[in-house]
């Protein structure tokens, strides 16, 4: 069998941070790393989309590029209409060094957000519901399904609002939403649970994002969030209303995008196989 | 337990004969031939003459396989024959020799998921045990892994398969059909230096091809380089000439196809890996035994510190056995396809097939 | 009066290279620096900036990152690296447009200065001693609440097409004003940061 994976050398300027970025995860297209910012007193998130050796070197530069790029100019349109999503700090889309001189991929510098990923949340949620609910009362039940809701209900607003500014994500799960901890001196919210659900919702992972107004491609990226809360969050599905809720209030555009939701649901995003 | 295996979802009818030894030792191809309807170039091949090719060989191919087997008739313990996805009329032409067999010989019917027999095949001949599978051929793409008894498609082409792009282009060009056209442009492309600009269509995990074919048979009629003149060229000067104006040549095309459609597939697998965590990799169906996918792939797998598995033409290209193999092991589970549950079926998804064989 | 040169801390660049960076006040010979510049002068070669173009500290270390990263990987759009954190800090790509929008002008007052250390000569005190004998302005402290009592928010916001971004308008509204910066001042950054894209 192969070697241990390692994952390929950072290119520069990375190649002189002090200390080395710490590596976060590695993706089948980019390696995240949590570094500092500019100002070193600010962390920050390094995406780098490394050279794949298997492409042509041509084809390699070309989609590494245009890639980056793209996602670089989403997030940066979203800040700018205002949407929660990391900012740019920085970016180079023909990245030097790497294993040899020359080309070694992409990489762009991110605002850091604080805070948990909607996933572990819920996660964390369900989980305590599953071996403590029958201790809780109406009152207390209904108090916890209600956060639920609440949570659903503001990624749904958040989700608008990144249609509304013309985004799609194209990869949506759980664990590309988080909750930014809100700024010290807020009150903490009290639960059985232990786990918060407060804090402002904020996308993340924009790889697969492109800029489209259309239906279509807003309804399948609710939908395909439908499917991972489904397939991920069994207790909290049942919420998924809500979710649906706070995107129709959200923006003026969210109705005929519902409507296509419901053709989408219908024939599901695959088609059936021919031989 | 001996299995006969009828295969004939396109243009190739396959019978194969396996046996799985009752001593539990691994399992044994007695037979796998096969014989292929070739179209003349320029044309695709036709349900309708496909379908009577494979009615005039089903018989011949049977008992030749039989004999090379060195079995009689009693030995054998069931007929497993390609129920979908497919041809219509190639697939139906099989499935009703394979009733036939069943009701002459008073044997049990199997019907395989053509996919299912790629998996199963590929996972016996290389040893692979759980990989993501990169299934290409010319009538299906799609990126499979193994979960609670299903071979779930990860990614899957929204347009056409692969190899029916690659097989599409070389009708344009007029390359031959013989053995098979992906064939033949993989032998051309060896020549390619220009990557001309193709359009690169990933979406998540699927990927399209419809573009890429209208781009490039463009491209092929923008610098006249289609038809059969040009392939009589081809032939002459076996595909060294080098335009004087940089322009593209027939084997620069050839070669830009494969570069572009190839390192898509390689880029939904690896998707599918990381997804999945799975460091193997398995690539089966016709267009697997081409040597620079393999090749590409290996470096992504290397790359991620895993492995890719591959087969040769005997049994990436479609074929009996596979059937033969996929349907065994149905069959050891009590599975019985009844007569009247044998029609069969152009559509037919992989994660249809309950995988009862597997632990979960 | 002693010069308040601050040797700028960014982590991801080499340990050779250095950046000084120096902000003045009630600047009274900017025509005269001008002047040096265009005559090639190479004693004056560094970033002099109409600070009222600057909206923030990390606007100006985007510019100045960004020029360093293209200067240390031999992409230079213009003559050297500190003309580059001149046109780095202008989200068009035209060079001599952002000398005219960001760069020193004859009626230039507020001044920021870059010099980063392309060769070894070039410290900490040279960059001191040279400026304090060069510059006839008061040097201030490069940070973020001098650069707001500097900044002409309404042009910056014209010049990056940002208009109809909320305003940080007078510093009494709290919250919203931090908020309306921090968005701007992002906007910046992610501009800065696609130029050329």
């Amino acid at each position: 069998m192969a070697d241990e994976y390692k994952p390929p050398a950072l290119p520069a300027p990375f190649n002189n941070t002090r200390p080395a970025p710490e590596l976060l995860t590695q993706g089948a297209e980019a390696h995240l790393y949590k570094t500092v910012s500019l100002d070193p007193s600010i962390p920050a998130a390094l995406k780098v989309r490394p050279s794949k050796p298997y492409r042509h070197p041509i084809l390699d530069r070309r989609l590494t590029r245009q890639r980056i790029i793209q996602e670089a100019r989403c997030l940066s349109k979203l800040v700018r209409e205002g949407v929660s999503v990391p900012a740019v700090l920085a970016l180079d889309w023909e990245g030097q060094g790497g294993d040899e001189a020359g080309w070694g991929g992409a990489w762009l510098m991110m605002e850091w957000i604080n805070g948990p990923v909607v996933r572990v949340v819920l996660e964390q949620w369900e989980a305590w519901m599953k071996k403590n609910a029958s201790s809780l009362d109406a009152a207390q039940l209904e108090q916890e399904n209600s956060r639920v809701r609440d949570l659903l209900r503001r990624i749904g607003k958040t989700l608008g609002g990144l249609h509304k500014a013309g985004v799609v994500h194209g990869d949506l799960t759980t664990s590309n939403l988080m909750l930014r901890l809100p700024t010290e001196g807020t009150e903490s919210e009290t639960s059985p649970t232990g786990v918060s659900m407060q804090g402002e919702v904020v996308l993340i992972d924009f790889g697969l994002a492109s800029q489209s107004a259309q239906d279509e491609d807003r309804a399948v990226d609710l939908y395909v969030l439908e499917r991972a809360i489904g397939s991920t969050h069994p207790r909290s599905e049942p919420f998924m209303e809500e979710l649906v809720h706070g995107y129709r209030e959200s923006h003026r555009g969210a109705v005929s995008t519902l409507k296509r939701l419901e053709d989408v649901r219908m024939r599901g995003r695959k088609r059936s196989m021919i031989g | 337990m001996i299995a006969i295996g009828m295969e004939g979802s396109a243009n190739k009818i396959g019978v194969g004969i396996m046996s799985h030894p009752k001593d539990g030792s691994p399992p044994q191809v007695l037979a796998n031939i096969r014989h292929t309807y070739v179209s003349p170039p320029g044309e695709g091949f036709l349900p309708k003459d496909t379908a009577r090719h494979h009615r005039a060989w089903v018989v011949n191919l049977v008992k030749r396989a039989l004999k090379e087997a060195k079995v009689s008739v009693e030995d054998v313990d069931c007929i497993c024959f390609t129920q979908g996805p497919g041809m219509g009329a190639p697939l139906q032409a099989v499935a009703i020799a394979a009733r036939m067999l069943s009701l002459l010989w008073g044997k049990a019917l199997v019907g395989v998921n053509h996919c299912v027999g790629h998996i199963e095949m590929g996972r016996l001949i290389t040893g692979a045990t759980n990989p993501v599978v990169l299934y290409v051929s010319g009538g299906n793409t799609q990126v499979i892994a193994y979960s609670s008894q299903r071979y779930r498609i990860f990614g899957e082409t929204l347009d056409i398969a692969v190899g029916n792009c690659l097989d599409r282009f070389a009708r344009t060009l007029h390359i031959s059909n013989d053995p098979a056209p992906g064939y033949n442009i993989e032998q051309l492309a060896k020549q390619g230096k220009q990557l001309v600009d193709l359009p690169y269509v990933v979406k998540g995990m699927d990927v399209s091809f419809s573009g890429i074919l209208a781009a490039i048979d463009g491209l092929a009629a923008a610098y006249g380089l289609g038809g059969s003149e040009k392939a009589r060229e081809d032939a002459q000067a076996s595909g060294k000439v080098q335009d004087p104006d940089n322009k593209p040549t027939r084997a620069d095309l050839c070669f830009s196809l494969q570069e572009t459609v190839y390192s898509m597939l390689v880029e939904i697998t690896e998707r599918a890996m990381a997804h999945v965590g799975s460091k193997q990799v398995l690539i089966v169906g016709g267009v697997g035994s081409n040597e620079r996918l393999q090749e590409m792939m290996g470096i992504m797998a290397r790359d991620r510190g895993g492995s890719v598995y591959a087969t040769d033409e005997r049994f990436c290209i479609d074929n009996g056995i596979m059937i033969a193999q996929a349907g065994m092991l149905a069959y050891q589970t009590g599975f019985r396809t009844p007569l009247k549950e044998s029609s069969c079926t152009q559509r037919f998804r992989t994660d249809e097939v309950f995988v009862k064989w597997r632990e979960d | 009066m002693a010069s308040q040169l601050e040797r700028l801390d960014i982590l991801h660049l080499p340990e050779s290279l250095s950046v000084y960076v120096a902000l003045y006040r009630d600047v009274q010979n900017a025509a005269f620096l001008r002047q040096q510049l265009l005559s090639g002068n190479k004693e004056f070669e560094y970033a002099f900036i109409d600070a009222s173009m600057v909206l923030s500290r990390a606007h100006a270390t985007a510019a100045i990152f960004r020029a360093i990263n293209d200067y240390t990987n031999d992409r230079l759009k213009s003559h050297n690296v500190h003309s580059e954190i001149v046109f780095s800090l202008n989200p068009a790509n035209n060079i001599a447009d952002s000398f005219r929008k960001f760069g020193i002008a004859d009626s230039t007052k507020d001044l920021l200065v870059v010099k980063v250390s392309v060769s070894p000569e070039i410290t900490y005190d040279s960059v001191a001693t040279h400026l304090e004998t060069s510059v006839q302005g008061n040097s201030v402290s490069f940070d973020d609440e001098t650069l707001s009592e500097i900044s002409d928010v309404p042009r910056i916001k014209k010049v990056f097409k940002l208009g109809a971004l909320p305003s940080p308008g007078d510093k009494t509204n709290g919250t919203q004003n931090t908020n309306a910066k921090r968005q701007l001042e992002l906007s910046l950054l992610g501009a800065i940061a696609l130029r050329g894209s």
